[in-house]
């Protein structure tokens, strides 16, 4: 890599890129500002920064048509090949990479890309940088296709110092290799350094600001993603993704209403946006649940009631999940334990969508007192979790095996076991910490070391439910209910200054809502004014 | 080990990975869809042709070197041609890979019984007990296979009446 010569990009051909930096807002739906200079047809060079630009946004299928659009505009436009290698490889941050039928076809581009043969050398080293993630493509594990691609973009960055795009797509490939072991987040935080000189010169560049909210997508770093996430839905408000994505930090921070208005906007254009319901549903669960926790219930129940009106196609699994999650939430949020025992499953769904309302069932029925229940609800986990360790789905095996384990527990805790109850609900609480919350999701149904910081209250052990409780913050943070128990858990163990800074907290995260006022709320008001 | 071993073979319900996968919303994590290699591999122990599932299996490991099922089935492989060295190690990678992987302990248990190592397949079954806090098959049937070892070695043991 020392050995490599910087390349000046010729000025003349970064001005006719420039020329033409804007119109990726005209016309077509804004997908943010890109700058890529070509050697292409100016005429297609536009068209060419629009597929960028959606490259830049994960929108796959219409950037792929678009790349490949733009090639048979102009016929010697060998960078587009490029570009559809590049979105074949899916998603960088997710893990997998490219399928292998997507792998042939992205060789095929290439193998076109080189057979039309681009005009510049620059042009030439993209083609190759990207065609270093699919050489001997059947033969490597993904991380070692992730860590051959991260060090083409990397030699290509340092040949090119003033090529921008060359230098960001170096710090998504990098953060690509991001290792969840490395709790330093190190390759996160190198791409985050080179995205924030890039966002301070290009402050409406789509991939800059969509990479720097992954490059702190994790729960010690998320709140240096906030401004970026602020920004990224305003920089491209017709891309899907734009616009829900930001909501991941805004929840990992708990930042419910930014988190309400961005998913508000990405539920109504997705319900526009054709047959795939998906993205709809699954704005919709990450709305209700900031609903729920700012205790705007009346919003909940409207969001819910208004999206399950939406029919379609659910190619995946997020409108079943959504639908089931929403439903359960909306009991157990509120502790509505007689809601949540009355919930009924989803038809058509899965076994881990459908294990929600199982498991809210059975909360609901234990706690309610109903232990027959609580047990048939149990028994269906069990049922389920076979299902998915017979599928080898290992993940939603694992989420499936914390309600079984944590339902047990509070059927102990029905039975006046407290020792087993305990034992059951901190095994629950430790797997969970060991597994990662999915992105499907906005947070689990209850997180399970709340619900141990629950039962150690009712335990009668304030102090070590203190603990759980605020332990449960770090990775769940600003939530309703958790507060609540605080409240409750500090005022329980004489620390009175606590008890109070919690109802405050909790009365001032619920100053809008609506709805008949929780108890909790009623509760924290009436202590509040009494000190 | 019947029914255990059934339950690897399972066909695939529904259900999704979190980071492991490219598309992290994909229905299907089943590997026999997504390698072919993979697939011939299963198609082999379906055949008992131990030899050309390895070679399958061996295949895919180049590619999917985090797979602690691909681990296991190379195990169960070895175990079957008599190699138990090879099978403890590939069992004890697919530990290493996910220490929770039921079948994994469940097997090695046995084979361990197998070359008459009691003490091991003891800690394998302490294992599962931790993992199986609310029970498990892979639990009940390392319990059954030690108790029928111990009952058969008491039995060859136990001194003859005259």
């Amino acid at each position: 890599m020392n050995r490599l010569v910087a390349i000046v990009i010729p000025p003349a051909l970064l001005a006719a890129a420039l020329a033409f930096a804007h119109d990726t807002e005209e016309g077509k739906g804004r997908l943010g500002k890109v700058t890529f200079p070509t050697s292409c047809d100016p005429k297609v060079q536009p068209d060419f920064e629009r597929a960028v630009a959606m490259l830049h946004s994960f929108w796959y299928s219409e950037g792929e048509k678009a790349f490949r659009d733009v090639l048979a505009a102009d016929p010697g436009c060998a960078i587009a090949g490029w570009g559809v290698a590049s979105l074949l490889m899916s998603n960088p941050l997710a893990g997998q990479g490219a399928s292998p039928k997507g792998a042939e076809q992205a060789q095929a581009a290439i193998d076109e890309a080189r057979r039309i043969g681009a005009k510049t050398q620059r042009e030439r080293d993209y083609i190759d940088a990207v065609a270093a993630y699919y050489d001997d493509f059947a033969n490597k594990p993904e991380k070692a296709r992730q860590l051959a691609r991260a060090q083409a973009y990397e030699k290509l960055a340092a040949r090119y110092p003033d090529d921008d795009e060359a230098q960001i797509f170096f710090a998504l490939y990098n953060a690509g290799t991001q290792s969840q072991a490395d709790q330093t987040y190190s390759a996160y935080l190198r791409s985050a350094a080179i995205l924030e000189k890039e966002f301070e010169k290009y402050p409406d560049h789509p991939g800059v600001a969509h990479y720097l909210i992954h490059s702190y997508d994790a729960p010690p770093i998320a709140e240096k993603g906030l401004v970026a996430a602020r920004r990224y839905a305003g920089i491209a408000p017709d891309a899907p993704h734009a616009l829900h994505m930001p909501s991941h930090i805004f929840t990992r921070v708990g930042a419910w209403e930014e988190s309400v208005a961005t998913n508000a906007r990405s539920a109504e254009v997705a319900r526009k946006g054709g047959t795939d319901i998906d993205e709809a549903y699954h704005a919709s669960d990450y709305m209700v649940y900031a609903y729920l926790q700012l205790a705007r219930d009346d919003d909940a129940r409207r969001t819910i009631d208004d999206i399950r009106t939406v029919g379609g196609q659910s190619p995946r699994f997020v409108a079943p999940y959504a639908t089931a999650s929403m439903m359960a939430r909306y009991a157990v949020e509120r502790g509505d334990w007689k809601a949540a025992a009355a919930l009924q499953p989803v038809a058509e769904s899965y076994p881990f969508t459908n294990a929600i309302t199982y498991f809210a069932r059975g909360l609901g029925s234990a706690r309610t007192g109903d232990l027959a229940a609580a047990r048939a609800n149990a028994a269906e986990l069990e049922k389920m979790h076979a299902s998915l360790l017979a599928a080898k789905n290992t993940y939603w095996a694992t989420e499936v095996e914390v309600q079984r384990l944590a339902l047990a527990g509070w059927i102990a805790l029905g039975e006046s076991n407290n020792a087993e109850a305990l034992k059951l609900m901190r095994a629950a609480a430790d797997l969970e910490d060991r597994n990662e919350k999915h992105i499907v999701t906005p947070g689990r149904l209850l997180p399970a070391r709340e619900l141990l910081g629950d039962m150690l209250l009712q335990t009668g052990d304030a102090k070590g439910a203190l603990r759980e409780l605020e332990a449960s913050q770090k990775r769940e943070p600003n939530r309703f209910r958790n507060y609540a128990l605080c409240a409750r858990a500090a005022e329980a163990a004489g620390d009175h200054e606590k008890a109070r800074q919690y109802s405050t907290r909790l009365v001032d995260l619920a100053k809008g809502g609506n709805g008949p006022a929780r108890p909790e709320l009623v509760q924290a008001r009436a202590s509040l004014a009494q000190k | 080990m019947t029914r255990g071993f059934a339950a690897l073979l399972i066909a695939w319900a529904l259900g999704a990975t979190p980071v492991a996968h490219a598309d992290p919303y994909e229905v299907e994590p089943d590997l026999a869809k997504r390698d072919a290699d993979y697939a011939a591999a299963k198609a082999a122990i379906d055949r008992r042709d131990w030899q050309q599932a390895i070679a399958s299996l061996e295949k895919t490991a180049v590619r999917e070197p985090e797979s602690a099922d691909l681990q296991n089935l190379l195990g169960y492989s070895y175990r079957n041609l008599g190699q138990y060295p090879l099978a403890f190690k590939h069992y004890n990678e697919a530990i290493r890979l996910e220490p929770r992987h039921r079948g994994a302990h469940e097997y090695i248990g046995e084979t361990y019984l197998l070359v008459g190592d009691v003490e091991n397949a003891r800690k394998h079954l302490a294992a599962l007990k931790d993992i199986c806090l609310l029970g498990c098959d892979e639990l009940r049937d390392l319990e059954a296979a030690i108790a029928s070892y111990e009952s058969a070695r008491a039995t060859t043991t136990a001194p003859k009446s005259k």
